[in-house]
């Protein structure tokens, strides 16, 4: 009776009588509440609502005969995705150990291949459908494995260049989504569901970086004129609350922007959402540069760079890596933000799933919707928060000690 | 070299930081400020790169003369090294990035040629082994040796050095005081505001003492150590040693 788990387990659970006590209740309140859910889940509740509108919560009124380039840009998607994740473990950086197959990633792995078996079979999706989604994410594993075993042999030069199949894929995405290049144009007010909402939050996180990043360091600019104009910005926006803005926008954008780069109201909303989170990682990257002592920009000036210079190489990658976090935590928020959407008439997951709801053939299936609405947008925020700590970890390979 | 005529500078606050600082440091020579805190003796070393600006007076370096014109500040930053108190070496890179960096991106040499000059820096300061380490990995001694070759990366025609033992443990103040030495013995141009009597003594060629924002006294070593002139000097000498 003394095994090490037994005593862990008294160490860590029933130091005291009032740990004991704790401990006791939240278990049994853990245990119930997970048997209610469960209960619920598999017996009570009527998946019916999401089989059949399972198409319109992914995809919205894309049409039938088009939703080929999707699967498409799904599988380029989980391609990539396994291809880059596999070089991340296999060109560890010098100065830390290389781990082809760190704990982390077999259950990240096992957890993607459990989902994509237990899901659609789950939600009882059309075998012809279950069967896509089985051989997507075993292209992701394959990919993931194959970039792992021979990524170191691939040669430098074209190993420098894999990255940038990420802004090729997006552009790729854009058109195979929207049309263009030979394909059937599809017009924006078709899109909805999960890939109007990935795309305005993919839109404006990709956009709204880079003008955060302009806004902060216009803010500590040395010409009045700009930092006056990057603090009017900031805090107008900051101000204001984002349902508002988006009201406003869909009102107003198309007369600020140049004739034809708002002209769809998916558009306007997504710019919108750029401007506004722009403001908040502005805020975030400002901290960041706080953060970078003054000497810095004083030794990278006395060496001679030139103001550009000193920023791009020396203080942003410091102020950045400080950011990044607050930053991930910004594209988190806006990516729940895109709900509100579904507030100005977009058809976006939450829209979605007020029209599905409103159909009186699914009249009181609420909970099933929601709680499918939550596990997605969970789903998307810790694949973001992961993405982040990785990242995270790989740039904070020098800070074990001050420097 | 440089030839600083009448400087002075106020403070936004207003605090009369230099009231006519005169100064010249020819080709070749070490000078040591010496000096209590607050007499503006790190101020006047940071206006000769331009990282202090100044309201009056005449600054003028390697021929250049100080201006707001941009161009001859970054034109006099090339020729300028500078060692900090805190060494400001860059975090985010490795040692070796810390030294090539400037060189390849201001003066547009080629990255192999470069990384063979830091290479020989590193070496004459005794720390090529730790190229590709991080600066957060080195102790003080080593950082701050690392930041002198970084600056000699640049080739630079004068060396500016801000209380470059202050931050340091005592162990390793003489590691980094040697290395100046060695710099002085090949017959760089040094500017150097320290505490260090035993450098000054034995390296500068003058020693110059300012207190509140003038300077009180300029002379060789051996005069200055042994029969300072005015009061001033006397009383500063008797509190550091």
């Amino acid at each position: 009776m003394d095994s090490p788990l037994l005593r862990r387990l008294r160490r860590d659970l029933f130091a005291t009588p009032l740990d004991g006590l704790i401990s006791i209740v939240l278990v049994v309140a853990l245990a119930a509440s997970a048997a209610g859910l469960l209960h619920w889940a598999l017996v009570q509740a009527q998946w019916a609502v999401i089989q059949a509108n399972s198409t319109l919560f992914a995809v919205g009124r894309y049409p039938l005969d088009q939703q080929w380039r999707l699967w498409l840009l799904t599988i380029l998607l989980a391609a990539a995705t396994g291809l880059s994740w596999g070089l991340l473990r296999a060109l560890p950086r010098p100065d830390r150990p290389a781990r082809l197959w760190p704990f982390n990633d077999r259950l990240a792995a096992v957890l993607l291949a459990g989902l994509a078996l237990g899901l659609p079979l789950l939600l009882r999706l059309g075998t012809a459908i279950q069967l896509r989604w089985w051989v997507i994410t075993a292209l992701l594993l394959l990919a993931r494995w194959a970039a792992g075993r021979w990524g170191r042999r691939i040669p430098d030069p074209v190993r420098r260049w894999i990255p940038l199949i990420w802004p090729l894929l997006y552009l790729l995405g854009m058109v195979l989504i929207s049309g263009g290049l030979g394909l059937v144009n599809v017009s924006p007010s078709e899109w909805g569901g999960l890939l109007l909402t990935l795309l305005e939050a993919s839109f404006a996180i990709l956009l709204c970086f880079p003008l955060g990043v302009l806004l902060a360091l216009g803010r500590r600019s040395a010409l009045p004129l700009l930092r006056w104009g990057a603090v009017l910005y900031i805090e107008f926006i900051r101000g204001a609350p984002l349902i508002t803005l988006l009201f406003l926008g869909q009102n107003i954008l198309g007369f600020l922007l140049p004739g034809g780069l708002a002209p769809e109201r998916v558009w306007r909303a997504a710019w919108v959402l750029t401007f506004f989170a722009a403001a908040y990682v502005a805020e975030a990257v400002r901290s960041g540069l706080a953060a970078v002592p003054l000497g810095q920009l004083e030794a990278a000036r006395s060496l001679g760079l030139a103001m550009p210079q000193a920023l791009i190489h020396v203080v942003l990658p410091q102020a950045l890596r400080v950011a990044l976090p607050a930053t991930v935590g910004q594209f988190i928020t806006l990516l729940q933000d895109t709900t509100l959407l579904s507030l100005i008439g977009l058809l976006d997951l939450l829209g979605t799933a007020r029209t599905v709801m409103a159909n009186p053939a699914f009249l009181g299936k609420n909970a099933e919707v929601y709680l499918v609405l939550a596990v997605l947008f969970w789903g998307c925020c810790a694949a973001l928060g992961l993405g982040s700590r990785a990242l995270e970890t790989r740039l904070n390979t020098h800070s074990t000690a001050k420097a | 070299m440089i030839e600083a005529r009448g400087v002075e500078k106020w403070y936004p606050n207003g605090f009369h930081a230099l009231r006519g600082v005169d100064l010249t440091v020819e080709q070749g020579e070490v000078v040591v400020i010496m000096g209590p805190s607050g007499s503006g003796k790190s101020t006047f070393l940071r206006t000769f790169n331009a990282l202090e600006d100044f309201q009056k007076g005449a600054i003028t370096v390697d021929g250049i003369t100080l201006s707001d014109d941009l161009r001859h500040i970054d034109a006099i930053r090339r020729e300028v090294g500078m060692v900090f108190q805190q060494f400001n070496l860059f975090p985010h890179l490795t040692v070796l990035e810390n030294l090539t960096l400037a060189p390849v991106l201001v003066r547009k040499l080629p990255k192999a040629e470069v990384q063979r000059r830091a290479l020989d820096l590193l070496e004459r300061v005794g720390i090529a082994e730790q190229a590709h380490k991080y600066p957060g990995q080195l102790s003080g001694g080593q950082q701050q040796r690392v930041a002198i070759a970084r600056s000699l990366c640049m080739e630079p025609r004068i060396l500016l050095f801000d209380e470059p033992t202050s931050a340091l443990d005592p162990e390793m103040v003489q590691e980094v005081l040697e290395v100046m030495q060695g710099l002085a013995r090949d017959g760089m141009t040094m500017v150097v505001v320290t505490h260090e009597v035993r450098f000054a003594r034995q390296v500068a060629h003058r020693v110059v003492l300012m207190d509140a924002g003038v300077v009180v006294e300029s002379a060789p070593p051996e005069q200055f150590f042994a029969n300072p002139q005015h009061e001033r000097s006397r009383q500063f000498l008797s509190q550091i040693s």
